[in-house]
């Protein structure tokens, strides 16, 4: 593995983590997961999670709620009075409240539920996502066929994630990766996943002096940025996820460089 | 820990000479000029400073026809390396990936890798040092162990655009080459897949559209019985054992018959006999 800034503990507990949303969503019966693929409001932008019926199993939620809590734990002992509490304050209905805001990236929900509750604020939200990633993932299996390329600034076809993270694979095609749903769609090399610039004048390259096989790229029309990373490089290709996290020193220097995950503005006479 | 084989197929290779390039660039080798040697190839063979070389064969075969042939050439990374048998040092050694490295800081520039290698990819660097003193060290390729270290292919497999190399772990890289043997018999009714079994077999496996010999490579390359000598019995019984003078015989011996290798037994005037 590529030296990465994230202790191997921090790694090893999110590939513990990624197991389980893998075990997760082996016991998601298929059927309760149905997309509708709407060829017009894709081609818009619209993500396919937001198109697809899920009849959630609130008991698993609520299992695998404990079992997050239970490797976190693991991990670090000493958050287990800080999360002592959770499951005591769980019921059905606040499972669907989570698992609805959890599905609209609401933070502000989760940053009051936390502060009601007497609890950090990164607590509910980060239970809340890790436990409907499973969902997620299944509906990105599911549609992955149909899901060919994106709508720049629309994020993630699956599940609106914004876009951050490409790969290089075979004779140079740049796959993007989303690290929440696992979904991948091509995307034309001098591109701008955030706004569609095309124009190679004010498309960048950040690279970094000892790294053979990650750069930024930026655009000067919306100031976003996404990290490209060479993957046929790699001996063993890494997950999406990983990817994601051990290149994380990469979006420390972007955003320091005065980029942003989400590109922000457009320029006039840009379509 | 997985052992890894580079696995190259000549016969996809276009000779284009990239992997010379990511060589020099990913180890920061200076470039060699070299004098025109009657054919496209750059270098005669492999030297201190280009650990790999694309050999170009004109050859004749069977039918009477021209094939011009294509090989990249570079350290076979040995199971049982002569060098690191040799080697007074242990400046040689095998890493957990199989590759064989030279530890610069121990090798002495004696050149006893560079005598007993079948495959004659070690070569000599002279140096200076502040003192106008000279001294030599050992070079070869190291199948970029510095990338392996952080998951990443060698260079010159990266850089590969026919795909003519590949690189994986030693179980997946040696049914492809099996594989692609059967696809090419039609084309190359010589074609074989060179992974000696004399040095132990290799971590550089080639399918070779013609017999070994044509690529000036050895049909059965073997660790020289002297050096197995050397390291595996001389050496750890004259520490363990044997007085100092008994030593310095064997030694001595032991020294005279590496350079009398096979094929080049010319006499050692004042050679190791008089150490």
């Amino acid at each position: 593995m590529i030296k990465s800034v994230v202790s191997k503990e921090y790694q090893s507990l999110q590939k513990e983590i990624a197991a389980l949303q893998e075990k997760w969503k082996q016991l998601i019966d298929p059927e309760t997961v149905k997309p509708n693929l709407d060829k017009a409001a894709m081609s818009a932008g619209v993500p396919a999670a937001a198109l697809t019926a899920i009849n959630f199993e609130i008991p698993l939620f609520l299992q695998w709620i404990e079992e997050i809590n239970a490797i976190l734990v693991k991990s670090n002992p000493e958050l287990e009075k800080k999360l002592e509490s959770i499951s005591s304050l769980l019921n059905n209905e606040i499972a669907i409240r989570w698992i609805e805001e959890a599905f609209a990236c609401n933070h502000d929900y989760f940053a009051r539920f936390a502060l009601e509750n007497g609890l950090d604020e990164w607590v509910p939200h980060f239970l809340a996502e890790t436990a409907i990633r499973p969902y997620l993932q299944l509906i990105a299996e599911k549609v992955q066929t149909a899901v060919d390329l994106a709508v720049p600034g629309a994020g993630c076809p699956v599940c609106g994630e914004p876009v951050r993270l490409a790969a290089l694979e075979d004779e140079g095609k740049k796959v993007i990766h989303c690290s929440r749903c696992q979904a991948r769609w091509n995307a034309k090399r001098l591109e701008c996943s955030h706004c569609g610039n095309e124009d190679h004048k004010t498309i960048q390259f950040i690279q970094i002096e000892g790294d053979a096989v990650s750069q930024i790229q930026v655009c000067e029309q919306c100031n976003g940025y996404i990290k490209i990373i060479d993957t046929r490089q790699y001996i063993e290709k890494p997950s999406a996820a990983m990817l994601d996290l051990n290149s994380i020193h990469f979006d420390f220097i972007a955003q320091e460089n005065g980029y942003y995950a989400v590109g922000e503005r457009k320029k006039e006479g840009v379509s | 820990m997985t052992k890894y084989v580079k696995y190259v197929d000549v016969t996809k290779c276009d000779g284009c000479r990239a992997c010379m390039v990511a060589c020099k660039n990913w180890n920061d080798l200076p470039a060699e000029p070299t004098d025109f040697l009657g054919s496209v190839q750059s270098h005669a063979k492999t030297t201190a400073d280009t650990w790999n070389v694309l050999q170009y064969i004109e050859h004749e075969n069977g039918k009477g026809d021209l094939e011009y042939l294509f090989r990249h050439s570079s350290c076979f990374h040995c199971t049982d390396a002569a060098c690191e048998k040799v080697c007074p040092e242990n400046a040689i050694s095998y890493t957990k990936y199989g590759s064989v490295v030279i530890d610069q800081d121990k090798c002495v520039g004696c050149g006893y890798c560079v005598q007993n290698c079948p495959f004659e990819v070690i070569s000599l660097k002279t140096y200076k040092d502040k003192n106008g003193k000279e001294y030599r060290k050992s070079h070869k390729c190291t199948m970029c162990t510095d990338r392996l270290e952080e998951g990443l292919q060698p260079a010159c497999v990266t850089t590969c655009h026919t795909g003519a190399m590949e690189f994986g772990s030693k179980e997946a890289m040696l049914p492809k080459a099996d594989k692609r043997l059967s696809e090419i018999k039609g084309r190359f009714p010589n074609a074989n897949i060179y992974n000696p079994q004399g040095v132990g077999g290799t971590h550089t496996v080639y399918v070779l559209a013609e017999k070994p010999s044509v690529y000036g490579l050895p049909e059965n390359p073997r660790v020289p019985a002297s050096a197995i000598a050397w390291k595996d019995y001389a050496q750890p019984i004259g520490k363990m054992m044997l007085g100092a003078t008994t030593m310095a015989l064997v030694g001595a011996f032991v020294t005279n018959r590496l350079f009398n290798k096979e094929g080049r037994s010319e006499s050692q005037d004042g050679g190791g006999s008089h150490e």
